[in-house]
């Protein structure tokens, strides 16, 4: 088997708590809060109290506070601070900074998407003026379509429903899981178009904006459940839709000029719908802000293919999604958090900073994660020491669009935002073949210098189901740990928390004959948490 | 009713998918193309000497190969068809053509290239996946010609030197006419309240025509169409009429079962159906013949993966006519177990062909192979029937 050096820090002394299992019961909630030194616990605090201030400057409005009565994934958002606590587990210096700079401004967009969405919603705040300039878009779309409308919102109402819910409190979905197969939808479809197909069914989603655009995203059943949506925004609400394609096969030359026809399309049905123009001298300005994104993405990925990788696991992820997809260029205020991403990173990389005593395996994430147990990939970095250098999701576009606005690039633009809109997350590598899923993977690990990949297998993700086998031979034909961690994306009930990290201990116990580097955490008490 | 006089004959040709037909073709110097989906324009397959099958895994048993590939979580119909093909039962083929359609399909079908399932010695055997149309419009169909092209056509032509002209195509989509019109007109006897065909038997003879060489079962088409004009029909022993909409049935025992249960299947609206697999091509010569039949299909595919409103509203309206045109009394939604299209198709168009439409709707998912589930299955119809009959005794009571 493939095997990479051990990287073990001699003078390993992590401040304040040695054990984390010393932080967990059976409850809710942490039995207390971290210990990480003075100046750590101090500035985690500080984190805290921010997180805290976006919370309550949200809750204050009258309509956010009727939201909160009316929608019943709302009552999820009283445990973003717990969210947070999560992913900094263990974590102290730069890479506690990394994951508090990273994931404190997504929770400050999604704040911003929910401020909009209220705004504008029918039910609670009903700024009609408002909704006719806002346009809804699915939540794993790339806004890529959007960003030559300056003046026009796009709004992702997906995403603080179901996407973010299922982050902060595990049992999120299920009540929608039940209401949509309760209507007959079978229970072996992905449980996240599901669940939005179950949340529309129960008329829990906000409802504004003059028009929405849907996309075939990230498999059938996401394309399947906009038909289900679509359904009821146009006939209940009279809201159009357009169902903006994104070709299957995005990697063949020969499918291209179809994609760039259908963002043409897209356009002049929101220029339609909304009464805006498309404006040209945005578009550019978002293509830079995209273009300097997908450098700053690459350069942190270059550190983690070093012996100390910085950014890393599920911040990464969530980050990446927020910043490539949901914004997608759009938004001045990511370009600096890029950079100080960019500096705590090379902070770290050069004073050879870890975040465990030893790093024993380098591992690739790929597949699908369990949306309620992604910081899991934070978890085994203390308790197993296995290091998560980047995920599937994260290996999206490298290709620099046109960013000068020139008459030829005007034409370009329109193949750049289909390349975008076929590279959103996911289905860049859920669909395009078995080269961009299994091939790929295995240049990936080279690159990397990963040993490991740990294979999240969503058992209702048929694109990755259907490759299992060529994974387990491939990945055996080459040397590479493959280790199969099973679950259902969102639903607890199949796979609880800790049947999903049993999966890793067993083989890290039982293939590789080791033993944890922190075994206080190898079983957390965390199935009745949020 | 008297047997047909060619039923055994069919049924006994679906009894492997490398039939005998399949071989006699191979040895007048046919080449074999193989295809998995409806979305795959039969008559380009046809044209010259090369000649289309559609890859089917009739008595399939056990997935067990098929299920370490791809899980047990994938369609049956995309593991029937790998562990076909694992097994060698496709060796036959000597081109591969799948649309990047629905993603088990695919799956499946890469699954069997990187297998090296089919081909064997033969060097000139390739795999081509298409792009088809998401929705219906111009720039669609100007994909759909264009992936034609680049992953039907000129493969075909490159590879086995088959004449791939307009005139060539033409005279495929003559034959496949010509099998569409016999399939159509026999299907035109279900009509009526006294049917002079049952619903499995038009099953047999329908999934005949996608997986036989289409130009060796003819003449047997011309003459059951003849023997059915003075067939005789029974005294009305159906106590219902229902359409069959979905996945794909390879399994005609699924509409023996149906029938055997009481209701008579008038209606065929499932992929490898006859409404709309069987439609004619209409040609002109204004156009040429790729256009016409890449408009053909775009215009009249029922996918649930066509995901523009117009088709997705249009697809249970479409439902609804063939229902009223055939006169059947009820809906069966069916789904073949882990298809996510006809999952979320099933749910909606059963809800909207009940509430929209007013029809008796049942809605049910079920295996590949319909004999390891026949029980529940039986049941579900049964009860269906008996509530359609209710409903009917109802109606009159009111009347």
């Amino acid at each position: 088997m493939k095997k990479v050096d051990k990287v073990v820090d001699p003078n390993w002394h992590r401040k304040g708590d040695q054990r984390l299992g010393v932080l967990f019961n059976d409850g809710k909630v942490r039995r207390r809060r971290e210990w990480r030194g003075v100046k750590d616990t101090f500035y985690d605090y500080t984190r805290w109290l921010y997180i805290m201030s976006i919370l309550a400057r949200f809750i204050v409005k009258p309509r956010n506070i009727k939201a909160m009565f009316r929608y019943r994934w709302m009552a999820n958002y009283l445990a973003v601070p717990h969210m947070l606590d999560k992913f900094t587990m263990g974590l102290r210096d730069e890479s506690l900074r990394i994951v508090h700079t990273s994931l404190d401004f997504v929770v400050y967009d999604v704040a911003q998407t929910m401020e909009k969405v209220f705004r504008g919603d029918r039910k609670t705040g009903n700024d009609e003026e408002w909704s006719r300039n806002c346009v809804l878009t699915d939540e794993n779309a790339m806004t890529a379509f959007m960003m030559g409308f300056p003046d026009v919102n796009a709004i992702l109402r997906e995403v603080p429903t179901m996407f973010v819910a299922n982050l902060l409190t595990q049992n999120s979905t299920t009540h929608y899981l039940d209401v949509a197969q309760e209507f007959g939808l079978p229970g072996d479809v992905c449980p996240m178009p599901e669940a939005e197909v179950g949340i529309s069914i129960e008329d829990d989603f906000p409802v504004l904006g003059c028009c929405a655009v849907q996309v075939n995203t990230t498999c059938d059943g996401s394309l399947m459940g906009n038909g289900v949506i679509a359904n009821r925004l146009e006939r209940e609400y009279g809201i159009p839709t357009f169902q903006l394609l994104a070709p299957m096969r995005h990697r063949e030359d020969d499918v291209q000029t179809y994609a760039a026809n259908d963002i043409k399309k897209a356009i002049a049905f929101i220029e339609e719908k909304t009464g805006k123009k498309w404006n040209w001298d945005a578009y550019f300005e978002c293509a830079k802000r995209v273009n300097d994104a997908t450098r700053k993405r690459q350069a942190w990925l270059d550190i983690n293919a070093t012996p100390y990788p910085q950014f890393v696991g599920a911040p990464f992820s969530l980050y990446n999604d927020t910043n490539y997809m949901g914004n997608c260029g759009r938004s001045a205020l990511f370009p600096p958090v890029d950079a100080k991403l960019l500096k705590y990173a090379e902070e770290g990389y050069a004073a050879k900073r870890m975040m465990a005593p030893e790093y024993r395996h380098r591992a690739i994430i790929w597949g699908v994660q369990p949306q309620y147990c992604i910081d899991m990939l934070n978890w085994m970095v203390h308790c197993w020491g296995v290091v998560p250098l980047t995920d599937m999701l994260s290996l999206v576009n490298t290709k620099m669009i046109a960013e000068d606005d020139t008459p030829e690039n005007r034409e370009q633009a329109y193949y750049d935002m289909a390349w975008l809109n076929e590279n959103m997350i996911m289905r860049n590598r859920t669909h395009g073949g078995y080269k961009v899923l299994v091939d790929e993977l295995w240049e990936f690990c080279e690159q990397l210098h990963a040993d490991m990949v740990i294979m999240w297998e969503h058992m209702s993700c048929k694109a990755l189901d259907g490759m299992h086998g060529q994974f387990e031979e491939q990945g055996r034909a080459r040397g590479i740990h493959i280790v199969w961690v099973c679950h259902d994306l969102c639903d607890p009930r199949v796979y609880t928390k800790q049947a999903i990290r049993d999966q890793l201990s067993s083989y890290m116990r039982t293939v590789l004959r080791e033993e944890p580097l922190d075994p206080s955490i190898e079983v957390l008490p965390d199935d009745n948490a949020w | 009713m008297r047997d047909l006089k060619h039923l055994i004959y069919f049924e006994d040709l679906l009894q492997t998918a490398n039939n005998e037909l399949i071989q006699q073709a191979k040895a007048d110097g046919g080449i074999c193309a193989a295809f998995s989906c409806e979305n795959v324009p039969e008559p380009l397959l046809n044209v010259g000497n090369a000649f289309s099958i559609r890859l089917f895994a009739p008595n399939t048993g056990s997935f067990d190969i098929a299920s370490y590939y791809m899980t047990n979580l994938l369609c049956e119909t995309s593991r029937a068809l790998l562990e076909r093909a694992v097994e060698g039962g496709f060796n036959f083929a000597d081109c591969m053509i799948a649309p990047d359609g629905c993603t088990m399909m695919n799956r499946c079908v890469e699954n069997m290239e990187l297998l090296k399932t089919m081909g064997g010695d033969n060097e000139k055997f390739f795999w081509q996946y298409m792009e088809i149309p998401l929705k219906c419009d111009e720039n669609n169909l100007e994909l759909y010609k264009l992936q034609c092209i680049n992953h039907i056509l000129r493969p075909l032509n490159e590879a086995y030197g088959i004449d791939i002209s307009d005139k060539s195509i033409r005279r495929a989509v003559g034959e496949h006419n010509r099998v569409c019109k016999l399939i159509r007109d026999i299907g035109e006897f279900r009509k009526g309240p006294q049917p002079r065909i049952t619903g499995y038997e038009y099953h047999v003879l329908t999934l005949a025509t996608y997986v036989c060489p289409k130009y060796l079962i003819m003449d047997k088409l011309e003459e059951t169409l003849e023997e059915l004009k003075t067939r005789e029909p029974d005294d009305n022993r159906w106590r219902a009429r229902v359409m069959v909409v979905g996945s794909e049935v390879d399994d005609s025992g699924l509409i023996k079962l149906i029938e055997e249960s009481g209701a008579y299947v008038c209606a065929d609206r499932f992929c490898f159906g006859s409404l709309p697999g069987r439609d004619l091509i209409p040609m002109t010569d204004k156009e040429d013949a790729l256009t016409q039949i890449c408009r053909k299909y775009m215009e009249s595919c029922q996918c649930p993966r066509m995901m523009n409103m117009e088709k997705v509203y249009g697809r249970k309206k479409y439902v609804s006519e063939i229902a009223k045109e055939y006169g059947a009394d009820g809906i069966i939604y069916e789904q073949v177990k882990f298809c996510d299209p006809w999952a979320y198709e099933r749910m909606l168009g059963s809800t909207m062909l009940r509430e929209d439409y007013g029809y008796p709707v049942l809605s049910v998912d079920r295996p590949y192979n319909i004999a390891s589930s026949a029980g529940q299955m039986r049941t579900r119809v049964q009860a269906f029937v008996e509530s359609i009959e209710i409903k009917k005794i109802k109606k009159g009571e009111a009347q």
